[in-house]
């Protein structure tokens, strides 16, 4: 009884993980939303339009009937799967996050005799963020259904449809994410919590050394800060390129969707794609920030200027957005190019797709601005921070 | 020349506001050696972060061969720091990811200076320039601080309970490479410690009591890492 008191007091009123550290947890809200939000649609669609295959009698009506299906089955596939890996790869960036900063509180619990099993099964509430998103998602999916239905068969080749409840769908898109999520935090907490109580309570950081044979001996301090800033945590290197392609893809989807579909799924594309790249970026960054503090704080200490600090720290995932952005690019081209060529080939007023250059540089433009005013910010944060950072410990 | 004139640092807001730093003066001579000795909560390492521009003091002024310190704006403090001072602290604050090449070029580029190497060898470290820190004792980390700090060409060395996660014989050790470069270089050394003995190692010992200076006494003799106490 009393062990419990101190593993609850010990960072919030009644459990180990405070509300703070689970208000940082929004953007994986954010991208279950999105996930479930999508394949809600297209799923709960495709359950509805079955019902009516038999009413459809064009041969018109039944192009458009197997394309929409097999549209819908790629979108909720492909956006769902990317998500779900996506929302994978934040929680265990998240819990990483939390138990290498929280490893003083961690250390001590385990000290004190609480075994890895107790101190990991608290881990569970990381994955109530994705029961909120997802139930975000469903909700507002369901709210959309109505708009959506009427989209999908603006061209009325078959019987309007109302949408239908489907608890099975409900318990698919909401309960087993979270049962799977909330185990997933749990397993993961359990495999962290092995580091030995002495390196949690020193919170001692695993450092892979690599080859001496790869590395550039001439290479001065500030570009090599940069190059070793950028590989010693990979997992940021895939959120950058991952925001940086959602923006791509999402933004030059839409605009060339407004002549293939209607312009209110042009906007759901939209909001999606910047809602996605623009928390993955804010918090790549932050977290870069975060863990870069100590260097950060040397750095001012010994006088190098707050540009020097920012360039070292942030400009290395420079490249490596614009990568995403090319990759973003050529992935919308191509899904488009098959939707068009192959899913939508028999229909006969399908409109022409070519590459849009237009939407490339409108997005390249807005992507570029927004990108380097974000970065911009971010260096003017590095500036802020006290040196004292690293003499209160 | 170091030159303070009544300097006052306060921390806290409102009731809780307490003075750490009352009124001091206090001056150093280009390349003494001197030891501020105190303890805990005497105001010495503040006194450290004030004297070498990392904290403002709220009044008096901190003078560097004329110029006061404490009126420049944060990017020239940072360009001041980058030109006369280095640091060493009790935690080493090496960079995990960088060997300690690496490392003692983060205070080498700064000044320019192509010499770094020389700077690793006299600290004994020529056998492990490759080596990261995670794979060094903690006397040999604290030994790549030194030369970090001293590649950069400080006028002014600062160490802050430089020995105070060490043993004694690897303690004695960096204590001992620091003096023989002070030797060499010329620079001038501010140590803070509550270890008396290490004082006999000072030309100018600054006690400290309750943010004051209760008192300030040179060694006629100063005494070598190995010839101390512990």
């Amino acid at each position: 009884m009393r062990r419990r008191k101190l593993l609850m007091g010990l960072d919030g009123e009644y459990m180990v993980i405070g509300i703070k550290d689970l208000a940082k947890l929004f953007a994986i809200t954010i991208v279950s939303c999105c996930a479930v939000f999508v394949c809600s649609l297209f799923l709960n669609y495709n359950i509805d339009v079955a019902d009516i295959k038999n009413a459809i009698t064009t041969e018109q009506g039944l192009v458009m009937y197997d394309a929409l299906v097999a549209s819908g089955k790629v979108t909720a596939g492909v956006s769902g799967g990317c998500l779900v890996i996506t929302t994978i790869i934040m929680l265990i960036f998240y819990i990483k996050n939390y138990i290498d900063s929280h490893g003083k509180e961690l250390g001590i619990l385990k000290a004190l005799g609480w075994s890895r099993l107790n101190i990991a099964k608290h881990f569970w509430i990381f994955g109530m963020s994705v029961f909120a998103g997802t139930l975000l998602g469903y909700i507002g999916a369901m709210a959309y259904m109505p708009i959506f239905y009427e989209m999908q068969n603006a061209e009325e080749l078959f019987p309007q449809l109302s949408p239908q409840l489907h608890f099975g769908l409900a318990i698919l898109l909401i309960l087993l994410p979270t049962l799977f999520f909330m185990l997933l935090s749990v397993a993961y907490a359990y495999l962290k919590m092995k580091n030995p109580v002495l390196h949690l309570l020193k919170e001692v950081q695993r450092v892979k050394v690599k080859s001496s044979k790869c590395e550039n001996e001439d290479l001065p301090f500030l570009a090599d800060l940069r190059k070793s800033t950028v590989r010693s945590r990979k997992i940021v290197v895939f959120f950058v390129s991952f925001s940086a392609f959602c923006f791509s893809a999402m933004t030059q989807m839409s605009m060339s969707m407004k002549d293939l579909a209607s312009e209110s799924f042009a906007w759901m594309i939209i909001s999606i794609g910047l809602i996605l790249a623009f928390m993955t970026l804010l918090m790549s960054l932050t977290s870069v920030i975060k863990a870069n503090t100590k260097t950060i704080a040397m750095m001012k200490v010994f006088g190098y200027s707050q540009k020097e600090c920012s360039h070292s720290i942030l400009n290395g995932y420079r490249p490596i957005s614009y990568i995403g952005f090319a990759v973003g690019t050529i992935y919308q081209y191509v899904l488009l190019r098959i939707m068009v060529d192959i899913v939508f080939a028999n229909l006969s007023d399908m409109p022409e797709y070519n590459f849009d250059y237009k939407a490339l540089i409108v997005s390249l433009v807005a992507f570029v601005l927004s990108y380097e005013l974000i970065l911009y910010c971010y260096s003017k944060k590095i500036g802020r921070q006290s040196v004292k950072s690293i003499m209160l410990e | 020349m170091i030159e303070l004139k009544e300097i006052s640092k306060f921390y806290g807001k409102g009731g809780s506001r307490f003075q750490v730093l009352k009124n001091l003066n206090l001056k150093i001579e280009d390349g003494d050696f001197v030891v501020i000795l105190g303890a805990s909560g005497s105001g010495k390492s503040t006194l450290l972060n004030v004297m070498s521009g990392l904290e403002r003091p709220e009044n008096g002024q901190v003078i560097y061969d004329g110029a006061d310190i404490t009126e420049l704006s944060d990017d020239k403090l940072t360009a001041f720091r980058k030109h006369n001072i280095g640091f060493i602290f009790q935690q080493y604050y090496l960079l995990p990811n960088m060997n300690v090449i690496k490392n003692v070029r983060m205070g080498a580029d700064l000044a320019e200076n192509k010499e770094f190497e020389a700077v690793i060898e006299a600290v004994g470290l020529k056998d492990k320039r490759k080596k990261y820190p995670s794979e060094l004792s903690g006397g040999e980390q604290q030994r790549v601080s030194v030369a970090r700090a001293l590649a950069k060409k400080p006028n002014v060395l600062f160490l802050d309970e430089p020995t105070g996660a060490l043993d004694e014989e690897t303690g004695r050790q960096v204590l001992d490479y620091v003096c023989k470069l002070q030797k060499q270089y010329g620079f001038t050394i501010v140590m803070v410690t509550h270890n008396l003995n290490i004082a006999e190692m000072a030309r100018t010992v600054i006690k400290m009591n309750s943010g004051k200076i209760s008192e300030i006494y040179t060694n006629e003799t100063q005494k070598t890492a190995y010839g101390i106490g512990w």
